[in-house]
């Protein structure tokens, strides 16, 4: 057999051979490869049938086929030319006629790879499949997984009229995306979010003091911290006025019978903030929310929050408090209408009424109760009326 | 025992001298009394399930027992309260004897929550394990391999008690009769087999079963097999009684063939075409009920009364019963398998004054 | 702790538990004198007399149904069958009378019958059968299957104790080939799966002498982390097991000796259709035993029982689908 090549490019040609002095030409019985189908140098590339003998004529080449120019059934000439193979082609490409292919038989997806894909938000199409026939295998879209998690985490909301950002696109380059911008990816996406809140909603906050004198009671036996505690306090206050525990899908606003507790848990200074979700934590005790917030925090600065964890909040509470600060006007999580902070818990002096009437000055552990809200679901009075219950609960708390 | 060894064809009821001859010495009036009202009740409760039935109350299948009544209050009343019983479908008045509630067998007919498996298993498919019996299945003679391995377990423990079992000469075909007989022969168990020879397995009659009298197998197998009236409660008493002696001697297995006549047929959907008329006539000529109501009426007692008894005691229960409510569906599923402790079989009643000296 | 074989491990338990409860006693044919076909009840008939050990008649139906007898009175018997294939002339009692019972009259039946079953030695169609399915398909009836040595001596014991009939399956090729660190003393085995091999993409579910094919099968397989499911138990069946293996392997091969149709490998890849779809990433493949009567001659016999090498080819086939 002979093969010839052609210094100008990457084609390799594949003629007729010879199969015997006395042969003067051949004819093709099968093509054992389609255009653009790829060929290992000495597979079998086509059979061909001769005077002397039947034969099976291996490619002189590793490539994809790129041309077949005689048919099957033709009979010709010793070197004639009978297709071509490129050379400089890749193995992973798709085959020339995928597309039309594709209309026939539409690529399938196994349950696991459509879930995975879904709770990730990949697409599909764009996943190369390693498994048989190509199709894409579990770890194609966990891969994919992986090299999308540096950009669009499912976004915090997807109901604002502001529609988010376009997703970019699934390559992980965020230095190239934004020349000189030394923010860390959620430090923007964080930003990005509450942006749009307060382009959103219309903020205002209300402010409330409470005695925690009740509260430091009972808590260093029960070895809770503050948070905990008031997001029970808050629960119970949720569930005199419902219409706090309320989220916006698009223009209507939507009341939950779940309290699903948002808790801001602050990742470093690069890395900002997370929200991570207590699903029906109406049912969960002021210790169990202790455990949950605990553990949840823990999870998120390593990282091991799943989406459905920071999905369907209904309120959220924050504690910068825990840093000194004593007021703070929080940005809403949207689509929530409201966000309560927890500020610092600090002694000072106030003045206390005893049964007779008498006024006196006496230390006590207050802190300030910010909340901000949204006047397009509820006003002032409203709001100011939920805080007074949350400290009314905290004032009143026994360890329940 | 009997000496011929005669092909088997349907007996003709045994002539008894008189029909007052005492046939034990060791039942007292009041025994006496006992048995026939025990007989009373059953028949009384069967008639009556087979009324429900009729009127549709009870699903599925009903048999009953109808002039048998005698091998199964006979045989029961010999028994002890820590001896154990595997009862057959024609057997009724042995869970009657043991101490089962009249209204729980009429809901257990009716499959109602309160019949004594709760629905679980139908008609004369119960055995309350609290008073010591083992509920049958449908496959004869599975029982007697249960029975030969409580037998069993009291010899290996050196216990004096004994088990026993009721059989039909139709299940003597299968291999577990077999296998029961030779285990309990090799063994020498303290079991009493009751064979109810009533001379038909459904349509088919002893001559198409076997070709020896079944009494006749027992000496292949080691041990006695004794024949008697099967219609004279006294008789299957005395039968039983001496059975269980021997049992409790060490001395092994007793097949009792008790001879009578299935009067009825093999279900109420059988109208039992196939029994030649003069055979019915001639065994209901012997009921055992009639029997023992002549034997008692000599010792002064008031029969009409006592049957007015029982059948104020089965209206009651009839009343009862019908009151039970169904099983709850979504129940259907419980207990397949036991969960904590398993709760060995308990003791009867033994209202045989025997047990009371 | 010992290192004994899987037979001795069984020994060991009985004698153990007839030792810590006297109302334990074993019957079958020539387990006394003889002491058992395998040699499980050896020396038992000198230590426990015969009142404990008892050398039965030729009657597979007498064992099990005195067996339930004597259960239910309270003793706990321990039913040999010489051959797992002999329950067969048994089926009756121990479907009909002893599954039955509790669930109709409320009477439990705690005995034990042990099944040494399988094949792969040339013992033909008698001496070679899996029944297993056939029990798991009557009610009331529990089916433990041990791979190990540890396992078989703890779920015997278990099984002794458990209130209901239980089928044992001794598998007769892992008598002698299997050997573990044993602890001393009686311990129970709970009825559940256990992981034989943790791993991520694939897993082989097993039971029996087929969880040690598995795992020599899938030990290198190109790198692959193959995880092997040793299922113990298969009445009850330890769903969640299952399930949680499928979800993180998401690849299954599910192996049974026994014969293919309604096999328990057969339920199992029912539950997971069912209940594992959403984690599955390809089809559930079954390997067994063809439906024929396990053959005489080495190479018909080798021919039809799964081989380590067809575990291996399956399951290249499915880690590359």
């Amino acid at each position: 057999m002979s093969s010839s090549h052609t210094e100008a490019s990457s084609l390799v040609d594949v003629t007729m051979p010879q199969m015997g002095v006395s042969v003067a030409e051949g004819t093709v019985v099968e093509w054992r490869k389609r255009v653009g189908d790829w060929v290992q140098a000495d597979e079998t590339i086509c059979e061909i049938s001769t005077d002397k003998i039947d034969s099976e004529v291996p490619a002189p080449a590793s490539g994809r086929v790129t041309e077949i120019l005689v048919e099957v059934g033709a009979t010709v000439p010793v070197e004639t030319l009978l297709a071509r193979i490129d050379t400089g082609a890749a193995p992973g490409e798709p085959h020339a006629d995928e597309h039309v292919e594709a209309e026939a038989r539409p690529r399938r997806y196994s349950p696991v790879v459509q879930r995975i894909a879904a709770e990730h938000g990949i697409d599909l199409d764009a996943v190369p499949g390693t498994g048989r026939g190509g199709r894409v295998r579990k770890q194609d879209v966990l891969a994919a997984v992986e090299a999308h998690a540096g950009n669009g985490e499912a976004p915090m909301h997807t109901e604002s009229p502001y529609r988010p950002e376009p997703e970019p696109a699934p390559v992980p380059e965020p230095a190239a995306a934004t020349e000189g911008d030394s923010r860390s990816r959620m430090r923007r996406a964080i930003g990005e979010h509450m942006l749009r809140s307060l382009r959103t909603a219309a903020h205002c906050t209300t402010i409330v003091e409470a005695d925690f004198s009740a509260v430091e009671a009972g808590r260093s036996a029960l070895g809770l911290t503050y948070l905990p505690i008031v997001a029970r306090c808050v629960i119970d206050a949720l569930r005199e006025f419902p219409a706090l525990n309320a989220t916006f899908e698009g223009d209507r606003l939507v009341r939950h019978d779940d309290v699903n507790l948002g808790v801001a848990v602050s990742l470093g200074d690069e890395d900002g903030l997370v929200v991570p979700v207590i699903a029906e934590a109406q049912l969960v005790s002021a210790e169990g929310l202790g455990r949950r917030i605990a553990d949840l925090a823990r999870r998120a600065r390593a990282g091991e929050l799943t989406n459905d964890e920071v999905a369907g909040g209904t309120f959220t509470i924050t504690n910068p408090g825990a840093f000194g600060a004593i007021a703070a006007t929080p940005i809403i999580n949207q689509p929530q209408v409201a966000i309560l902070d927890l500020e610092a818990v600090v002694k000072r002096p106030v003045v206390v009424t005893d049964e007779r009437g008498a006024d006196a000055v006496a230390i006590r552990p207050m802190a300030n109760l910010c909340m901000s809200w949204d006047h397009r679901a509820l006003d002032g009075a409203l709001a100011a009326r939920f805080l007074s219950a949350v400290r009314r609960n905290v004032e009143s708390w026994t360890g329940g | 025992m009997a000496t011929s060894i005669a092909r088997p064809a349907a007996t003709t009821p045994r002539a008894v001298a008189s029909d007052r001859t005492v046939a034990s010495d060791h039942l007292n009036r009041d025994d006496r009394v006992a048995l026939l009202r025990f007989m009373l009740l059953m028949r009384g409760l069967e008639e009556r399930a087979g009324s429900l039935y009729r009127q549709g109350k009870v699903p599925g299948s009903f048999y009953d027992g109808f002039g048998q009544e005698a091998v199964s209050t006979g045989a029961a009343f010999a028994m002890a309260a820590e001896d154990r019983l595997c009862v057959l479908h024609r057997d009724l008045a042995a869970h009657l004897v043991r101490g089962v509630a009249p209204a729980r067998v009429l809901g257990q007919y009716m499959g109602r929550a309160g019949g004594v498996t709760g629905g679980r298993d139908g008609n004369v498919h119960f055995g309350d394990r609290t008073i010591g019996c083992v509920g049958m299945v449908s496959m004869l003679p599975d029982m007697m391999l249960v029975a030969t391995g409580m037998a069993m377990a009291f010899r290996l423990r050196g216990e004096r008690r004994c088990a026993l079992t009721w059989m039909g000469d139709g299940s003597s075909s299968r291999g577990d009769w077999h296998e029961a007989m030779n285990w309990a022969g090799v063994q020498r168990l303290p079991v009493v087999f009751v064979l109810e020879n009533n001379q038909y397995a459904y349509s088919t009659p002893l001559e198409k079963q076997f070709a020896v009298r079944l009494v006749h197998r027992a000496k292949s197998y080691g041990f006695p097999g004794v024949i008697v009236d099967g219609n004279d409660v006294e008789a299957v008493f005395e039968a039983t009684r001496a059975a269980r002696e021997r049992a409790l001697r060490g001395d092994g297995p007793t097949l009792i063939e008790a001879e009578t006549m299935r009067m009825h047929g093999h279900a109420a959907h059988d109208d039992m075409r196939y029994v030649p008329a003069e055979l019915l006539e001639r065994w209901r000529a012997r009921d055992p009920i009639d029997l023992q109501s002549a034997r008692v009426a000599e010792l002064g007692v008031d029969v009409e009364e006592l049957r007015a008894a029982v059948a104020d005691e089965v209206d009651r229960a009839t009343e009862a019963a019908l009151a039970m409510p169904m099983p709850e569906p979504d129940t259907a599923t419980d207990g397949v398998f036991c969960e904590g402790e398993p709760e060995p079989l308990g003791d009867g009643a033994q209202p045989w004054s025997g047990f009371h000296v | 702790m010992s290192e004994v074989t899987y037979l001795q491990a069984i020994s060991d338990g009985l004698r153990e538990e007839m030792r810590a409860d006297e109302r334990v006693l074993c019957l079958g044919e020539d387990i006394g004198e003889f002491g058992g076909a395998f040699k499980v009840t050896d020396g038992f008939l000198e230590e426990f007399g015969e009142r404990r050990v008892m050398d039965t008649p030729l009657a597979e139906s007498g064992i099990v149904g005195t067996a339930i007898g004597a259960a239910v009175v309270g003793m706990r018997p321990v039913c040999e069958m010489q051959f797992a294939d002999f329950i067969a002339c048994g089926f009756d009692q121990l479907v009909n009378v002893a599954g039955k019972m509790h669930y109709r009259q409320g009477l439990a039946v705690p005995m034990t019958v042990r099944l040494p079953s399988g094949g792969g030695f040339s013992g033909g169609p008698f001496h070679s059968q899996n029944p297993e399915a056939w029990f798991m398909h009557a009610p009331g009836i529990k089916v433990v299957a041990p791979a190990t040595a540890e396992d078989a001596k703890g779920l015997l014991i278990a099984a002794i104790r458990d209130p209901n009939p239980v089928c044992f399956l001794d598998h007769k090729h892992l008598y002698r080939r299997v050997k573990g660190e044993v602890a001393d003393g009686t311990y129970e085995t709970p009825m559940t799966a256990r992981v034989a091999r943790p791993g991520e993409d694939l897993v082989v579910i097993a039971y029996g002498a087929m969880v040690h094919t598995a795992l020599e099968a899938t030990e290198d397989l190109g790198g692959a982390r193959v995880e092997v499911l040793d299922l113990r138990s298969l009445v009850p069946l330890d769903e969640a097991a299952i399930l949680d293996s499928v979800r993180r392997c998401s690849k299954v091969v599910v192996l049974d000796e026994a014969n293919r149709t309604c096999a328990a490998g057969a339920e199992v890849a029912s539950l997971i259709a069912e209940h594992g779809f959403e984690d599955l990433d390809g089809p559930v493949v079954r390997l067994s035993t063809p439906d024929v009567p396990i053959p005489f001659s080495p190479p018909l016999e080798q021919a039809i029982l799964p081989s380590v090498d067809r575990v291996k080819e399956a399951c290249n086939e499915l880690l590359a689908y």
